[in-house]
């Protein structure tokens, strides 16, 4: 589990794991696109929109994971001294921004046809709309600052505190009586979604992580190249 | 014995210095105000639907007014090397923070609060509400002051993009302006919201000699 | 009582310096000789433990500096590149404040007596804002005789000013060894100050 925090380990382990990894990720999106939209059925109530979903929820998870994994690599970063976390942070957050947009856009176009609007002032949609602006700021800091390591460290001080968004998120369908539907699947329970539902999410879930971490091991990867002379 | 004392004359040096400054508290009010005529202007002189957003125009405002001075929170102190000194003297950076963070409520917020009648007026806002207002706002502006050491501190070295400082503040105050409206309009709750209000001033109160501190290390370190 | 020892500094992705070894005792003056860039303030902070070094250690009377900080900040002072009386104020303010702020002993008599001999007692009531570079760096000075402690650091403190403000820096250094006190200051030139103690960057 070196090449996690070692920046030459991961050099090493991506170089493995980079064509693979696209390779699959590909495969996962034919196949996850066939299925939400061939070979899964109509939703009895929302009909043909309900493929929005496939889409939308696995955005959403990944928004939120990949700010989970900043703020892990932030403690790490800070108290441990480790500065692949602060490689990481820089090179992480533009995808994180990606996967939140993609999720307020998709979720805005579902909207449209459900709710009758683009957009309502619900709980789950703020806070998602907040953590979009945060995941900004990180990168409009990681742009301003021309020392570097007072950058990457005031931004791993900023993810850490930001990161008090990252429940509000998950849990405001549960605090708040809100429009948005309460999570369909979650660990505790059985799942509430048809099985033939159920494959394409996870296969779309699986592609979309895929894809992220094949564009996350890029970035870092330059983001190495452009440190180097700093590390060796 | 000491320690009080200098923590005392701290306390007179900011005095003095921003005595000497006080045009620029002045100009703070003057924006508060002039903005809230800007307000009525754009919305037009209509007395009911003023008193029914006035509560939320008023803190929108404050919000915004008490964002615009943060720039000079730590930065003058930064550059004429004071903060080094004060820090030479005995009093560790989460400390500095702290007693700054108190300085900036004393000299930028309250003035702020005392203004808050004469906003009523002009707002149509009900005699009733005033002391609601005044307890929300005396609690949210210390949160409010917290947070602007923690994000001026944040951007000491940013020389090209200050106003990142006023966004992440004005990012972070979103519950605060939530519970504090909540409280002015749903007066049956008051007690159960002014005690999340107090919580969400404790959770900060306790992050921000933590985050100001480093950063002020970092900036120190690094100038 | 300060002991640097094999210090070095690595920023970024540069070297900045490497093994400094340097030694203060009572009545030594140690003069830090570069040119611009070489390192001089970064020396300065690391010993003032605002930056952390890459190797080595530095000592105050006998335990690890980090462990001994507020001890060692309790005998020195700092004066910096920087004009750190408040502009906005008096001289007098600035005065009275830094008095009441260092909790000195030192009395109004001898306050005057400094300011006539650094020629500053006719801008009394003048802002800071309002002299000279030369002057605000003189006024400077005022508070090596305010704070009262044994070590000073100085960080360019013969920069900017006359020749007569160097020969009066001169006497003021030679007082401070003779009660035992000890200086570090960094210049890229030495005027004839007696050292005893010369680092070259």
């Amino acid at each position: 589990m070196k090449f996690l925090v070692n920046p030459s380990k991961f050099n090493e382990m991506a170089d493995y794991l980079f064509r693979p990894l696209l390779i699959l990720s590909i495969i996962l999106f034919a196949i996850g696109l066939l299925f939400s939209f061939y070979l899964s059925p109509d939703d009895y109530q929302q009909g043909s929109t309900v493929r929005i979903m496939y889409v939308h929820v696995p955005s959403a998870w990944l928004a939120l994971l990949t700010y989970a994994i900043m703020t892990i690599y932030s403690i790490l970063a800070l108290a441990f001294r480790i500065p692949f976390g602060f490689i990481f942070n820089t090179a992480v957050a533009p995808i994180g921004a990606v996967f939140t947009l993609i999720c307020i856009i998709s979720g805005s176009l579902w909207g449209k046809p459900m709710w009758g609007t683009w957009w309502v002032w619900d709980a789950r949609l703020t806070s998602v709309a907040i953590l979009f602006i945060i995941y900004l700021i990180i990168i409009f800091m990681n742009l301003s600052f021309e020392n570097r390591i007072v950058r990457e460290k005031v931004v791993a001080i900023f993810i850490l505190i930001g990161s008090v968004n990252l429940p509000i998120v998950k849990f405001s369908v549960d605090w708040w009586n809100t429009l948005h539907q309460p999570a369909t699947i979650s660990k505790l329970s059985k799942p509430s979604i048809d099985p033939s539902m159920m494959t394409p999410l996870i296969i779309m879930t699986f592609a979309f992580i895929m894809i992220g971490v094949a564009i996350a091991i890029l970035r870092i990867k330059t983001e190495i190249i452009s440190r180097k002379s700093y590390l060796s | 014995m000491n320690f009080l004392n200098k923590i005392i004359f701290f306390y007179y040096r900011e005095y003095k210095l921003n005595m000497s400054g006080i045009q620029d508290i002045l100009t703070n009010i003057i924006f508060f105000f002039i903005s809230i005529f800007i307000f009525i202007f754009s919305i037009g002189p209509d007395k009911e639907t003023i008193s029914l957003i006035g509560v939320g125009i008023l803190w929108t405002l404050l919000l915004l007014s008490s964002t615009l001075s943060l720039r000079k929170f730590y930065q003058d102190d930064f550059e004429n090397g004071n903060l080094l000194i004060i820090h030479l003297n005995g009093f560790s950076f989460g400390f500095i923070s702290i007693l700054k963070t108190f300085s900036h409520f004393l000299f930028v917020q309250v003035p702020f609060l005392l203004s808050i009648p004469i906003a009523c007026i002009l707002l149509n806002i009900a005699n009733d509400k005033l002391f609601y207002l005044f307890a929300s706002f005396s609690i949210g502006s210390l949160i409010l002051s917290c947070l602007g050491s923690i994000s001026s501190s944040m951007n000491l070295m940013n020389q090209r993009n200050f106003l990142l400082g006023s966004v992440i503040v004005m990012i972070f105050s979103v519950p605060v302006i939530i519970f504090s409206v909540g409280i002015i309009n749903m007066e049956e709750s008051f007690n159960s919201l002014i005690n999340i209000l107090f919580g969400i001033l404790l959770i900060v109160f306790a992050i921000n000699p933590w985050a100001s501190g480093l950063c002020l290390k970092l900036s120190l370190e690094n100038s | 009582m300060l002991i640097v020892k094999d210090l070095s500094i690595e920023r970024l992705d540069k070297k900045i310096f490497e093994n400094i070894n340097l030694s203060l005792s009572p009545g030594n003056i140690t003069i830090l000789k570069g040119k611009n860039g070489s390192g001089k303030t970064t020396l300065l902070k690391a010993i003032l433990n605002l930056l952390e070094p890459s190797f080595g250690s530095i000592y105050w009377k006998g335990k690890l500096l980090k462990k001994n900080l507020y001890d060692f900040y309790n005998h020195v002072t700092y004066i910096g590149d920087t004009t750190s009386s408040l502009r906005k104020l008096t001289i007098k303010d600035n005065i009275n404040i830094w008095k009441k702020f260092f909790i000195s002993n030192i009395n109004d008599a001898q306050i005057e007596i400094a300011l006539k001999t650094l020629k500053l007692d006719n801008y009394l009531n003048k802002k800071v804002g309002t002299l000279s570079f030369g002057e605000t760096k003189k006024l400077e000075f005022l508070r090596l005789i305010m704070e009262n402690k044994k070590v000073w650091i100085l960080d360019e403190p013969l920069s900017n000013l006359d020749e007569d403000s160097i020969g009066l820096m001169k006497q003021t250094f030679e007082d401070h060894c003779s009660k035992e006190g000890s200086i570090i200051f960094s210049s890229h030139q030495n005027p004839g100050i007696y050292v005893t103690e010369e680092i070259n960057l």
